[in-house]
């Protein structure tokens, strides 16, 4: 069960270093439903990234977690979070760990583009996280 | 032909068309619930967005909710954008002027902007909004004194952008929020903030307000934004920084410099405490292992405690070194670090144990005869929040 996620992210790191990127290029424009999404965005798709932020649950609660939205925002004081200001990371399958709080870096597979569920928009930055550190 | 072609044509227009909200035909209660408790945070958003577009209409099944389950299970992303929305509805109105009065609700500064954003559009009530916001200017949480004076800065009152702050979170969010509305501040607040890279224990807020003031830039900027890349640093900031003056001064006419680098004074910062609230502020403490005690994000504020003092703390350590975080955090929160043996814990309000209330009340009481009473009274009226009962 862990060893295809470990082997692809050998094979991420031998492929060469993750793109790094912050939030300012991720968050960097209005994000509106439907639109074309910038071409620096959408250039990171299927691209191994590193990023550098604070994790959040996506619902209130304790213990370990299998995923987790990345944020630009240590406190919660930058508001909520627009679908362009968050990655929702999600751990190699069987893989939990314990919230972290402090400033994580996260490496892994990003996915661009409009997730919906029930018609909505839920997300549009997602990411295979191989690394939390 | 033509008339058959329209006909189709006008029949999946109407389809797609959005349709404008009938709040008669919403069901508040089940929106609200959705929007508080709804399990992805995308749909909490999408139903957030349907209770702030109701406005007025909206305002009594937020009331019966937060009757029922309290005030604080209203999460803050629903605030944000009830605040951001443009109703200006009576009962709205005074459900945010409540919710912002409210020291317990923990999305009050949310609430407050909600009134900055509707404050110019309600001329009859002006002067009313006006005085509300001034009387949070000094208000102990940085985000309801920054959005107090951005209400009013709005309202035409320039003298509250000039008002003392000592943190620079809030001037950086001051500025941003003042340019993104139309108001253009003083920019060599956001270009300093460009260069920021400090942190507090591990929290890398300089990196934070950065990126703020960066994306803030962008946007103002627009095509004028030089960097190519998607405006990312990551790289060379110097001279991303140099490449961003020229079109902010020019659209500006402010004359701006390079900022200066600032970085924190290299000592062994050995523990600390970072207070989170949004009832009483923020209080930042870190402290090295011979009893030198940093107050401030920015570590800006020294005291010094008298090594006879310090050992008896010191040597009693084990009474803060938590082990797990606890309680569950929705909002305000009191993050325990220690460096060795390492520990990084958040403690959710009402949740310390009396053990370690009790060490960083007899820090309190070291600071205080080092002569920073402020400091040690702000420290245990912070503590009384979590402090487990």
């Amino acid at each position: 069960m862990f060893r295809l996620p470990l082997l692809l992210g050998l094979l991420a790191c031998l492929a060469g270093d993750p793109t790094k990127v912050g939030f300012a290029t991720l968050a960097g424009f209005d994000y509106q439903e439907g639109m074309k999404l910038p071409k620096d965005v959408t250039d990171l798709d299927e691209q191994v990234i590193e990023v550098r932020g604070f994790m959040q649950r996506e619902v209130p609660g304790s213990g370990p977690v299998s995923s987790f939205m990345l944020v630009n925002d240590a406190c919660g004081c930058n508001g909520t979070p627009k679908l362009n200001e968050v990655i929702f990371c999600t751990l190699p399958d069987g893989t939990t760990m314990d919230m972290k709080t402090v400033t994580v870096t996260v490496t892994g597979k990003l996915f661009v583009g409009e997730e919906k569920e029930d018609g909505v928009v839920i997300m549009i930055y997602q990411m295979d996280a191989d690394s939390v550190q | 032909m033509h008339l058959l072609l329209l006909a189709c044509v006008g029949a999946v227009s109407l389809a797609f068309w959005p349709k404008s909200q009938d709040p008669a035909a919403i069901d508040w209660t089940a929106a609200v619930d959705k929007a508080c408790t709804a399990s992805r945070y995308g749909l909490r958003l999408a139903a957030a967005k349907q209770v702030a577009n109701g406005g007025g209409a909206a305002v009594p099944a937020l009331r019966a909710f937060a009757q029922q389950k309290g005030q604080n299970q209203i999460p803050g992303s629903l605030v944000d954008t009830i605040a951001d929305a443009d109703g200006v509805d009576a009962a709205l109105v005074e459900l945010l002027r409540e919710w912002a009065g409210n020291v317990d609700f923990y999305y009050r500064a949310s609430a407050l902007r909600g009134i900055a954003l509707r404050a110019p559009k309600l001329p009859e009530r002006r002067e009313e909004l006006g005085k509300l916001l001034g009387s949070f200017h000094q208000d102990p949480a940085w985000l309801m004194r920054t959005t107090a004076r951005f209400g009013n800065a709005l309202l035409g009152d320039d003298a509250a952008i000039a008002l003392a702050e000592t943190d620079p979170r809030a001037r950086v969010r001051l500025a941003t929020l003042l340019l993104a509305h139309g108001k253009t501040p003083p920019l060599q607040t956001l270009v300093d903030a460009l260069a920021e890279e400090r942190s507090f224990l591990g929290n890398s807020w300089g990196k934070a307000c950065a990126d703020e003031a960066h994306i803030a830039l962008k946007k103002w900027l627009g095509p004028a934004h030089p960097l190519a890349n998607g405006g990312s640093f990551e790289g060379d900031v110097q001279k991303g920084i140099r490449a961003l003056l020229g079109p902010c001064q020019q659209k500006s006419g402010q004359t701006l410099t390079m900022p200066v680098a600032v970085a924190a004074r290299p000592v062994a910062i050995a523990g600390g405490i970072e207070l989170l609230s949004c009832k009483h502020g923020d209080l930042h403490l870190q402290w090295t292992a011979d009893g030198l005690v940093q107050t401030g994000i920015d570590a800006g504020r020294e005291v010094t405690i008298p090594a006879a003092k310090w050992a008896p703390l010191w040597n009693d350590r084990t009474a803060l070194q938590l082990r797990d975080s606890l309680g569950v955090v929705l909002c305000d929160n009191l993050r325990v670090c220690w460096l060795a043996p390492e520990s990084n814990v958040k403690i959710a309000p009402l949740a310390l144990p009396p053990a370690a209330v009790n060490w960083l009340k007899q820090l309190a009481a070291v600071i205080e005869e080092a002569g920073e009473s402020r400091l040690a009274a702000d420290l245990r009226s912070g503590l009384d929040q979590f402090a487990a009962r």
